[in-house]
């Protein structure tokens, strides 16, 4: 599992190096050595981020108890997890969490960026600046200041308090990818809509959400990684039945992690990876087939 | 339209999971609301919170068949996780184990409300050696769940037997030495390798074992209190300053070249002791469970299902032989005897403060 604070800055970077455009084709002889170098220092750079993910597979197939050596393959941890109920108990309170933060996040988090986007109300520079906050602010004080909030208001800690908390900080994350999307939104789009009679309902429906979806599926990954690794907001807001995965891999250093901690993580990188896959998938493009449908109109 | 096409097929490519996610979490959403309102009806509930793998699920189970209370229960990673949950006013928990200082901290909180004995007869079960602390004089507010020593985990076919603190001062094992990175069990260390109590508090001694200590420092690999065992198994030390609980651990795994040893000097012993929260809505069930756990035969089950020494006296009959006759869990009396727990040494604290930083730093 991921240190909780490396969140925000590593996850955007494989996408942002993937949006590079392709080198040009290489022509015989102008391979210089500031190419050489810019090459091998890329290899280096993903080395670094991928070899514990590797390594940390690798282990999960360890049969050695301890991470001290390979000792030969096995599938025994994975059948160990699969009979572990703790660990499964974490695995589900997570995902549970995750999912529901994430649909609630997303969805607020959008129309706050409708809103800031489209609409001057009183009070929008502050809301802008507030919507910073979640981000800025250490884990730790959110997590010790909803506790006391939820203190205050006699609610009593269970793993709905973990949502909420969840939601809570999600929410700017998805209200900033979104907006940056809105940035260059073309509004013609809407008023040729609009002027084909198309209700503000279809227009949203048809027009704006189409473009802007790259913007929400971006902004609901991040907060999905963000919500299922989430450990520090999680310990302080957790009650009674809410130990969430990182929690329970914690509270497991004291007797020593075993490899069914690196199998469990082993299947949550495998849907982390599906879910981007479907989500790159849904991403192809939608701008141009946008275009092509209207040219065909 | 191919666009209307691509678009409902993206939509319920994408809505589907969510959908999918949506039910599961709704199922979810009912579960713990009914738990809710069971507990209003018959109050059938325990909430526990303790360390990892200090309660086998079976002892659970079988306390949840005899009574037909519900058990839950969840862990946490430091005295402190548990501090902040029980100030929180607002965790559900009636059963907490915290380790021997930390209950002194939620006694002074008031987070701990004081135990009537009355209601748990097998008190009569455990021994008088870990009862009335200093942390809770007369057991009035906590009992011992399990304890444990800090002492030496070490390679005996590169150092044969090793049975003294003088280990992890030995200039030959340079380079291969581990410490805790922690103040008091350090000095702790030092002090009791001079012979000298856990918690002195001469100014002039502790000069002399952080004197110790600086000169131990060019020695020392790492001080590291989290991952010892396993940089000890790894063979990246020879010798590794640590709890018991871990170290053997990783000594069950490669019994040929580790093992464990609490020095002759004596060592720090630590205790996690069970205690109910002053909010605790279930009470009740909670000195149930206490008692329950009390019993013989129970307590020889936890005990040889996490193999962690208890203190509890009928108890060692029934615990596995090699449990109990491995050292690095059940010292020796004469052992245990030169063994200490760690006290508020007060003021001294601040002069430790100053010598640990030094030593660090330096």
């Amino acid at each position: 599992m991921r240190a909780p604070e490396a969140t925000s800055t590593v996850d955007f970077a494989p996408r942002a190096i993937a949006r590079l455009p392709p080198a040009s084709p290489r022509q015989r002889g102008s391979v210089t050595w500031e190419r050489r170098l810019l090459g091998w220092h890329s290899l280096l750079c993903y080395l670094f981020l991928y070899v514990p993910i590797l390594i940390l597979i690798l282990y999960s197939f360890n049969r050695s108890k301890q991470t001290a050596g390979w000792d030969g393959f096995t599938l025994d941890w994975y059948g160990r997890l699969f009979a572990n109920d703790l660990i499964l108990r974490a695995v589900k309170n997570s995902l549970i969490v995750a999912v529901s933060a994430t649909i609630f996040a997303t969805i607020i988090g959008t129309m706050v960026a409708l809103a800031l986007a489209r609409r001057s109300f009183r009070g929008k520079g502050a809301t802008q600046s507030a919507l910073y906050l979640p981000i800025i602010i250490p884990e730790i004080v959110i997590g010790a200041a909803l506790v006391t909030f939820f203190g205050v208001i006699e609610l009593r800690l269970s793993l709905w308090t973990v949502v909420l908390a969840h939601i809570a900080f999600c929410i700017s994350y998805v209200a900033i990818v979104v907006r940056a999307r809105l940035a260059g939104f073309d509004r013609s789009l809407e008023e040729a809509a609009s002027d084909l009679g198309a209700g503000p309902l279809d227009t949203f429906r048809r027009v704006t959400l189409p473009i802007i979806l790259p913007g929400i599926i971006a902004g609901a990954l991040l907060v999905f990684t963000i919500s299922i690794d989430d450990y520090v907001v999680s310990s302080f807001v957790a009650g009674v039945g809410a130990t969430t995965l990182p929690i329970q891999i914690y509270s497991m250093l004291k007797v020593g992690v075993t490899p069914e901690v690196n199998a469990v993580s082993t299947l949550l990188l495998l849907l982390t990876v599906v879910l981007i896959a479907i989500a790159q998938r849904l991403q192809q493009d939608p701008t141009p087939s946008l275009s092509k449908g209207a040219r065909k109109k | 339209m191919t666009t209307a096409r691509f678009r409902t097929r993206a939509l319920t490519a994408l809505a589907l999971p969510l959908a999918l996610a949506l039910t599961a979490c709704g199922k979810k959403a009912e579960a713990p609301q009914a738990e809710d309102a069971a507990a209003t009806k018959n109050a059938g509930k325990l909430n526990i919170y303790i360390w990892s793998a200090y309660l086998p699920k079976e002892v659970i189970d079988k306390f949840a068949a005899q009574t037909g209370i519900q058990v839950n229960f969840d862990t946490y990673d430091s005295n402190e996780a548990l501090l902040e949950k029980l100030q929180s006013g607002v965790a559900d928990y009636d059963l907490v184990v915290p380790s021997d200082y930390m209950v002194k901290i939620l006694i002074a909180e008031k987070l701990i409300q004081p135990l009537d004995h009355g209601k748990l007869p097998n008190i009569a079960n455990l021994d008088p050696r870990f009862l009335d602390k200093k942390f809770d004089p007369r057991n009035q507010y906590s009992l011992p769940y399990f304890w444990g020593t800090t002492g030496l985990g070490y390679n005996k076919q590169k150092l044969g037997t090793v049975d003294s603190w003088e280990a992890a001062f030995d200039p030959k094992n340079k380079g291969r030495i581990l410490m805790l990175d922690d103040m008091r069990e350090v000095f702790g260390a030092a002090l009791k390798s001079m012979g000298k109590s856990l918690n002195e508090t001469d100014p002039a001694v502790l000069k002399q074992a952080a004197d110790k200590l600086k000169k131990q420092k060019r020695l020392v690999a790492t001080y590291n209190s989290g991952d010892f065992a396993n940089i000890l198994a790894a063979g990246d030390v020879d010798v590794a300053h640590g709890y018991n609980g871990q170290i053997a651990e990783v000594v069950a795994n490669a019994p040929d070249k580790l093992a464990y040893v609490v020095p002759k000097e004596g060592a720090t012993l630590w205790m996690d002791n069970v205690c109910i929260p002053v909010k605790a809505r279930n009470a009740e069930n909670a000195y149930r469970f206490l008692n329950y756990i009390m019993e013989g035969p129970v307590n020889a089950e936890i005990v040889n299902g996490v193999s962690y020494a208890s203190a509890n006296v009928p108890a060692r009959q029934l615990i596995r032989p090699e449990i109990l006759n491995d050292i690095s869990i059940y010292p020796p009396d004469e052992i245990i005897a030169r063994c200490e727990f760690l006290e508020d040494i007060g003021d001294a604290t601040t002069l430790l403060d100053q010598y640990w930083t030094e030593i660090k730093a330096q």
